[in-house]
This record gives C-alpha cells, structure tokens and sequence, in this order.
C-alpha cells in the first residue's frame, strides 16, 4: 500500500513537471485536468494528493509559485517551472526512460532465450 | 544539498504556518469552484456539481494531513499539540496533578540530595586540573591497606619512580597556634604541611605572589614561608594583597607569606579546607609526635603521598613500580617494613576505602531511591486509574483513527510534563536539604578548624535530577499507557470504565499494591534500623562524665618550652588547678573522649611471652597520654587494677593502663593485669599493665569496639595537652581561675580552645549523628507516608471500581458482611503477599547494613510489630470505606453507576 503510494508520488512529481514544461504557468487544477486528460485514473478520485506533491517540488526549488488570475478571473496560485526544475525535470525523464527500457526488456524475455 | 534544502523550506513553513494553512484552504476553495464551474458546464444540476468535484478531489482532511506532514516538522508540531493538549487534561484534574508532582518532588529532591552527598564523598573531581592523572600512593599493612609513609619513604619513592610527573606528600591538616602579629595571641588555625612541588605538580597556580620552590623543602628548619588558603585569606586578610611578605607567627615561629591559593582550589580534602600550607622542611614547628624524628624516622609515618602519572604510563605500570620498591623496602629495612607492602589507588579507589563516609552516602542513596521508588508507584497507580477514567476518551481516539503509538506518545508527554514538574519541585526540595545542611554547618562542626559541608548542587548533581525525572516519567507513564491503548474498543465505547474484575489486566495494579507494601516495609526497616542503631552508639560506650567539666588547651611549643620545661609547666598547672576554689578534681589528658579533631598517637608493642606470627614485627594500639587524675575525673571505670598514681613518675618503672578490649584482645583466656609489654619489639622497654579500664568510644560516635592504652603524662611526655577541670557548678566560672594560674606560670602562654566539655561533647558526638538520624528517619517516614496514601488510593480506587459489580451482588441477595468479606479479603491477601517479600527485603537489607557499617544486632522486631499490622489496617480501611458505600446504596444505583 505504502509503496503504491511512493510510486505514485514519484511519478506524479514528474508529470507535475513535464505539464509545466509543456503548457507553462498553470494553477493546480489545470494541471489536475491535464494529468487526468493524459494519465486517466492516476488522479480520476484524488485530485487533492496533486498538493502535497506541489509543496514538496516548491521546497525543493523546481517550481515556485505565485497568486494571479484565473481565465475567469478568480485569484488562483499559479506554478511556474524553475531552471532547476527543468534540470531536475531532465534528469527524471532520462532515468525514468531507461528504467522502462530496462523493465521493458525484461519483459521481452521469453524463457527459450535464456536457455 | 536537496533534503538541506526541504528542511530549511520546513523550518521557515513550521514558522508561517498559519499563513500556508490559509493559503492552502484558498487553492482547495479555487479548484472546487474550478471543478464546480466545468461540471455546471457539462449540465449537471448545481448541487450535484459541487458534489462532484469534491468527490474528486478525494478526502481534504487526509491530503491536508499529508500537506502538512510534507510541509514543516510534523514531530515538533504534533509535540506541541501534545504538550498543549496534556496541560489542558492535567489542568482539569489539578488535585491529582498537584500530589502526583508532589509525590514526585519529595522523591526526586531526596534522591539528589542524597547524591549531592555521595558526589561530594566519592565521584567529585579533585579542584586540579587534569585530576585524572592524580592518584595516591599508600602504604599497606595486614591492618590498612591505606596507610601513610615516612618522609624518608617518601624521599626515595619520589626519586626512584618513574611513572610519575612529580610525587607530592602532605601531612594531616593539624590545629596551628596562628598569630597575624608576632604580639598578637594566637588562635588555633588549619594548617597542612605540604612538600615543596605541592602546588607544582597539582598544577596549582596560586592566585597571588608563588607556591614553594623545591629548595624550599631541602633544608630542615631554614625556609620559613607560608602559603594562604583563599578562604583564609578572604576571612582574615580580608583579602588584601598586601599581605605578601608579611610575617605571621604559627607555633610561635615566624613565617613569611609568600603566597595565596586561587579559590578554584579548596585544598585535597573533602571535608577541611587548610587555612595555610606549611613546607615539610618546618616540621619541627609543627610535628606532633616527640618521640620520633620526623626526617630520619622510616617508620614515623604521617605522610599522605600523592602523585601525577605521566601521560601514557598506566596505572599497572605505576602499580608494578612500586610493588618493587615495596618489596626492596622490606629487605632494606625488615625492622620497618616488614611484611608492608604498597598500593596505587585512583581518586575513586581512595575515596572508597577511606573510611565510613562513602558507606554512609550509598546507603542513604539506596534509601532515598527506594523512596522515589515508592513515589513512582504511587505515581503509576494513580496515572493507571486516571488512565482508566480516561477509558471512553482513549477508546474513541482510537475509534476515528488514532494510532496506538501516537497515543501511547500523547499519554507519555503528560507523565513527562508531570515529572518535569516533579523534577523542578524536586531539584528545590533537593537545594532546601543541601541548603539545610549548610546551615547545620555551624553547629554540627563548632571547632576551630576551618571544616566545610562539601555538599552543594552543581551542574552534574542537576543532570542527575533530571536524568532521574526522565527516568520517573518513563517507570510512571509507560504501564499504563500500554495498558490504555490495549482497552478493548467495544466495551470503552459502551462505558466509561471497561473492567470485569477477574480480568488478567487487573494484576496490574496488584503488582502496585505488593510492590508498594514491600518497598515501604524495607525502608522502614532499614530505617529504623539505622536510627536505633545510631541512638544505639550515641549510648554506648558514653557513660563517662560530660557535666561540669572545663577544657582548656595548652601547646608549651607555642612559647619555645624545651621538653623540662613543658614538663614543669605540666606539674606546676596540675598541682594549682587542683588546689583552686570551686575544682572537684583535675585531670591532664593529651585527648578527650570524641574530641574534635584529637590526634591520638598509636603504639607499637609486643606483649611479653607471646609467640609473635611469623610475619609481624609488633602490633599496633591507639593510645592516649593522661595524668593520674585522668581516670577519676571522667569517672571512666578502673575494672582491675588501679589508674596511675602520682608514684609512676618518669624514674619508677614504666607502667600502663589498657582497655578492657584490648585485654580480652591479646589475654582471651587469663587477666591482662600484671602482664608486660614491650614497646615496638621483643627487645623493646618493659610496661607493666597495672589496669584495665572500661572500653569507651575514643575517636568517633560510630566506631566498633577498639584496642586502646593509657600512659602516664609523665613517663610518656607530650607537649600539646588538655586541662579538665570538674567543678561542682558552671565549669565556665572556672576559666578566670585557669587564668589567673596560667598568668603567674608564664604570661605569654595562650589558652588555647576554652570550653565546657559538654559543649563540645554535644556538638561533635551528639548533633552530628542527630542529623544522621533525623535524615533516616524522615526518609522513613516520608517512604511510609507515600506508601500509605499511595496503599489507599490504590485500594480504594480498586472497590470503587467495583461498585457496579457490587451492586449485583447485593441485587441478587448478598448480605453486606459477605460483600465486605469478599473485597477485604482481597486487599488483605496483596498486603500479606508485599508483607513477605517486605520482610524478606529488610533482611537482606540489615544483613548488608551489618555487615557494611556496625552490627546494631539482629533483626528489628518492635519495626515489624509496629509496622505491620498498621499496613493491614490502612488497607483494611481502605478496602472498607469504599465497600461499605457500595454495599448500602440500592442496587438500581449501582448498576447504573459509572
């Protein structure tokens, strides 16, 4: 349990970092609706755990945040993506890529190939 | 780098938490209506809408909980939220927190003082720096393994030992005829003679002017020059620094003052604080023994010897040393040293074979730890029903999802702030006592000699406190918050008190009844054993005469008196004192019986035809120089034979009185009376022993039975000696005859330490010893006091427990008599359990104290007759109250009790 809950925050912190990357500024709905549009159930019942998440990257410096308007016009708490951040965001894409190919090749596997 | 950085984002959160509470609540707000708004857009109803999306934002409480646990120190917060949440709990029962810290206090204030005490016995520090380094060196015989060396054995263990930096030696801190003017008469002052690379060595830098250089320790009688102890020098100089170079007479002789010790160092001693250090080189001035030379004598041994191993010798190889050279002292000089060995102790190792002191503290340490024993189970039993109170409370926090640990956590923080409070209470009862003994100081110490309580608090005596706290809190708290947070969820909801007698939880708190019947019952036996044992030696060996007596000192060196005419002087007191008005008899003794500070000599003798054991030379006798008036006017009884008359003078054959010890000592089976000695070997003078005298007490309140002799002032001659005076009134109104015959024998002679007897007897053998008693005995009674109420509460609380039990009963018919039956029955059964685990503690408990300080005899049985049926009774009591009441309401009441 515990550990499905790392997994997913891990995760998580890295989708939070590619929607900045990718659609610039944005409040923590707008990133809610973006990981849910791509990821489907990751956030379909628990938008909220997307906040634990924002302050853990904001106390590490990859993103910072800042009040300003939504589209219509509510005071909403915008993330913006630090340069740290986007090396962090890097860093995370390219380990994260070789994991899969890694995890991947391991399912490729078939029993006859190691005989 | 990045974790750093998480935790200085988290301090500076936990500082701004309420503003992140704010703006996180704002977000939540802002992504509902976000959420709301695009729901209304695809067509749900507006009520449905809002639902929506904060089904999908999931639980709000849990995400703030994680928000919060990401964002700051959730430890120090929840922390807090504990400490502020037990002191609202412990507010709303204030008369049980008040006597819990009150409980916990008397404990904890008991047990630092008693620290206070052994700390200043045994584990301070000498006021040295590096005092690691410092050990002592000590002779060892069949007799002490702490014996002291001759100032030629000093001499060659100082220059042919390698392990050490430097071997100092000290004499006994000794009473010093003191003048600040050569005109002035002198006062009797504290003064140690101390080899030259004392200060040196101890690495003692004086605060003023020098210490001794070494050539001022070579040339017997030439340096002259005094060091000054910083009290001294604040009390008597008023802490001039003029007073460099001045000259002050000691004995008689003049002294320059060279220097002043720094007041970080007290002097070496625990209990004294030498006013002056004197170099070995002046010890004729100051040497009390006449008969030996205090430079060429190897057995004139008054020498504590002390040394600073050098950085990277161990204490093996120091030891090893001087094994060899102990041994080389024995083929050397088999006449001094035969069968004398020598040892290397450390500070520790010293302290603990001093003498009785040390046994002393850890008793009293052992005594007052069982009473914060008591005090931490009367504190458990009453956190333990508290706890159970506290049932429906505990048993919903668990229901909404608590976890045990943090309410094991949460019920702990309560019984450390409850001993925190305990412990500061504590720490000012502990001051109170040391403050107390400071101001005892005066009376129990009424002598000239600057003697100093050594107890005080300081830094590590209140770690100790607190340490102790700590520990309190965890013995106190800890059952019973496990045992809470087992409570069974179901029967906590239903009601407020969930326990079915007859359950295993129960044996719990009959632990805490057993427990504290038995520990109080070994306090108090200890106690009472250790204060009939002391009222024990205040009576016994005290039958002589205190009233009516008038003391008055008298050192003939103090004015330059050779040996003739100390001797004269002697004669001529004793012969005009006698035939003054008002005296009863008179009597001229070099000590008196429990003095303060006396100096007795030893003696070495071989008693004539006894086969002496192969490995002794003599054996050895405390003993004391007296006139033939001795013996009558301190009405100490002659048991055969005679005392001395004034016939035994130096001329006539040489005679001697001995104690009734030490002629059942060395004659088991025949009479010591006409018997002969022979002084330090078979060769040595004949004595005859021409009586035996009633063994008294001759140094101290508490010591055992001791060999002892007498010898006549004038075949033995001292210099330094005591006028006794009986009178039929005030022995006071004596003083100006003493004054008068004083002023025509030689004007310039002072009169040292005038005083009644009694005075003197009171202060030192009397008071003393009193405080030691009224100490035991308040721990005594406090333990008892504690348990008691503790017994009571416990009992009690255990029936009214049971109330709704007893309800039943008496619904279904019992009579009152069988209710109270049943539950006294109980209370009585624990109490005869703790009664003999109690009984069998004390034993070992007197045993230990036998055999560790005096044997005050077998078993205190007036304690356990007193005592014990006076535990039943409180139980009885305590057992009953409660169960009458159960037993006379109506049965409806009771079932509905809670």
């Amino acid at each position: 349990m515990k550990q499905k809950t790392d997994v997913l925050q891990g995760t998580l912190a890295l989708m939070v970092l590619k929607t900045l990357d990718v659609l610039g500024p944005q409040h923590g709905y707008g990133m809610a609706r973006r990981i849910e549009q791509i990821s489907g159930d990751v956030l379909a019942v628990n938008q909220g755990t997307l906040y634990p998440v924002l302050l853990k990257l904001e106390q590490e410096g990859a993103v910072v945040s800042e009040w300003g308007a939504s589209e219509n016009n509510r005071r909403a708490r915008f993330y913006r993506l630090t340069r740290e951040g986007r090396k962090q965001l890097q860093v995370e894409t390219q380990d994260w890529e070789q994991t899969a190919a890694i995890i991947a090749r391991f399912f490729e596997v078939k029993t006859e190939d190691l005989s | 780098m990045k974790s750093l950085r998480r935790f200085v984002a988290r301090l500076f959160n936990f500082a701004t938490r309420r503003a992140q509470e704010e703006r996180l609540r704002e977000e939540i707000a802002e992504h509902i209506a976000l959420q709301t708004d695009e729901n209304l857009r695809v067509g749900l109803p507006p009520i449905e809408a809002r639902r929506q999306a904060m089904l999908k934002f999931g639980g709000v409480e849990a995400m703030k909980q994680d928000f919060r646990a990401e964002r700051g120190l959730l430890f120090i917060e929840n922390l807090m939220q504990d400490v502020r949440f037990a002191i609202r709990s412990l507010r709303r029962t204030s008369g049980l927190t008040a006597f819990v810290v009150i409980t916990l206090a008397l404990g904890i204030g008991m047990t630092s003082a008693m620290f206070s005490m052994v700390d200043a016995l045994i584990f301070r520090p000498y006021p040295v720096p590096h005092p690691g380094g410092v050990v002592t060196l000590a002779s060892t015989t069949h007799d002490s393994n702490l014996d002291n060396f001759s100032y030629r054995e000093y001499l060659d263990i100082r220059d042919k030992t390698k392990s050490y930096e430097g071997v100092i030696a000290n004499a006994d801190m000794q009473a010093v005829g003191f003048s600040a003017e050569p005109g002035a008469p002198p006062r009797v002052r504290g003064g140690m003679m101390v080899s030259g690379n004392y200060f040196h060595v101890l690495a003692v830098e004086p605060r003023l002017g020098r210490g001794f250089r070494e050539e001022e320790d070579q040339v017997s009688g030439r340096d002259a020059v005094v060091v000054l102890g910083p009290n001294f020098w604040k009390h008597e100089f008023s802490s001039d620094p003029g007073v460099l170079g001045r000259t002050i007479r000691l004995n008689g002789t003049d002294f320059t003052v060279i220097g002043v010790a720094p007041e970080t160092f007290p002097g070496m001693l625990i209990f004294g604080q030498p006013d002056f250090y004197m170099p070995m080189a002046m010890a004729r001035v100051f040497s009390t023994n006449l008969r030996k030379n205090f430079f060429e004598d190897r057995d004139d041994r008054e020498l504590n010897v002390k040394a600073r191993l050098k950085p990277g010798t161990t204490l093996q190889q120091a030891r090893n040393e001087l094994a060899v050279l102990a041994r080389n002292f024995e083929s050397e000089y088999p006449k001094f040293n035969r069968s004398r060995g020598a040892a290397v102790y450390t500070q520790f190792e010293t302290r603990t074979r001093e003498d009785l002191n040390w046994k002393f503290g850890v008793i009293f340490v052992i005594l007052a730890l069982a009473v914060l024993l008591v005090a931490c189970t009367n504190v458990a039993g009453l956190l333990l029903s508290r706890a159970r109170a506290r049932t429906r409370e505990i048993a919903i926090r668990l229901a909404i999802g608590a976890g045990r640990f943090r309410l094991i956590r949460l019920l702990l923080t309560e019984s450390l702030i409850l001993a925190s409070l305990g412990g500061l209470a504590g720490i000012a009862i502990g001051y109170g006592i040391v403050e107390w003994f400071h101001s005892k100081d005066s009376i129990v110490f009424a002598t000239d000699l600057p003697v100093a309580v050594p107890f005080r608090m300081d830094t590590r005596i209140l770690l100790v406190s607190l340490g102790l706290s700590v520990l309190s809190a965890l013995l106190c708290g800890l059952a019973p918050a496990l045992q809470t947070t087992r409570a069974d969820l179901v029967n906590g909801l239903k009601s407020a008190d969930v326990d079915v007698p007859g359950r295993k939880r129960l044996w719990g708190r009959n632990v805490l009844v057993v427990a504290q019947v038995s520990i109080s019952l070994m306090l108090l036996t200890a106690s009472f054993l250790m204060a009939r044992s002391f009222q024990h030696s205040l009576l016994e060996g005290t039958s002589f005469t205190k009233e009516h007596l008038l003391m008055v000192n008298f050192d003939p060196r103090l004015v330059h008196y050779n040996a003739v005419q100390t001797k004269q002087f002697y004669k001529l007191l004793a012969e005009r004192a006698r035939s003054a008005p008002g005296v009863l008899s008179e009597a001229l003794t070099q000590n008196v019986p429990l003095g303060v500070f006396d100096d007795f000599e030893g003696i070495a003798f071989v008693p004539d035809g006894l086969q002496m054991p192969r490995d002794r030379e003599n054996f050895t006798s405390t003993m004391d120089t007296v006139d033939e008036g001795y013996f009558q006017t301190m009405e100490i009884p002659i048991l055969r034979g005679r005392g001395f008359l004034a016939s035994d003078t130096a001329d006539a054959p040489r005679v001697a009185v001995v104690n009734e010890q030490l002629a059942k000592h060395y004659w088991p089976s025949g009479d010591a009376l006409g018997k002969r000695i022979r002084l330090d070997s078979p060769a040595g003078t004949p004595v005859e022993i021409v009586g035996v005298a009633q063994t008294i007490k001759y140094q101290s309140t508490f010591e055992k039975p001791m060999d002892f002799m007498y010898m006549p002032l004038a075949q033995h001659p001292a210099a330094r000696m005591d006028l006794m005076l009986r009178s039929s009134g005030d022995p006071l109104q004596l003083v100006q005859s003493v004054k008068d015959i004083v002023h025509t024998l030689d004007p310039n002679l002072p009169m040292l330490r005038t005083t009644a007897y009694e005075d003197l007897y009171l202060n030192q053998a009397v008071k003393g010893p009193g405080i030691a008693i009224q100490m035991v005995g308040t721990m005594g009674a406090v333990g008892l006091l504690l348990a008691v109420a503790g017994l009571y509460g416990l009992v009690a609380y255990n029936v009214s427990r049971r109330t709704r039990e007893i309800g039943i009963r008496m619904a279904l018919g019992a009579l009152s008599s069988d209710v109270l039956h049943l539950v006294m029955g109980k209370g009585l059964l624990l109490v005869g359990i703790g009664t003999v685990i109690g009984l069998a503690m004390g034993f070992a408990v007197e045993q230990l104290m036998n055999s560790m300080l005096f044997n005050a005899g077998g078993v205190d049985i007036v304690a356990y007759i007193i005592v014990v049926p006076l535990l039943f009774l409180i139980t009885m009591l305590a057992a009953y109250v409660p169960a009458r009441r159960a037993s006379r309401i109506a049965p409806t009441q009771a079932l509905r009790y809670e």
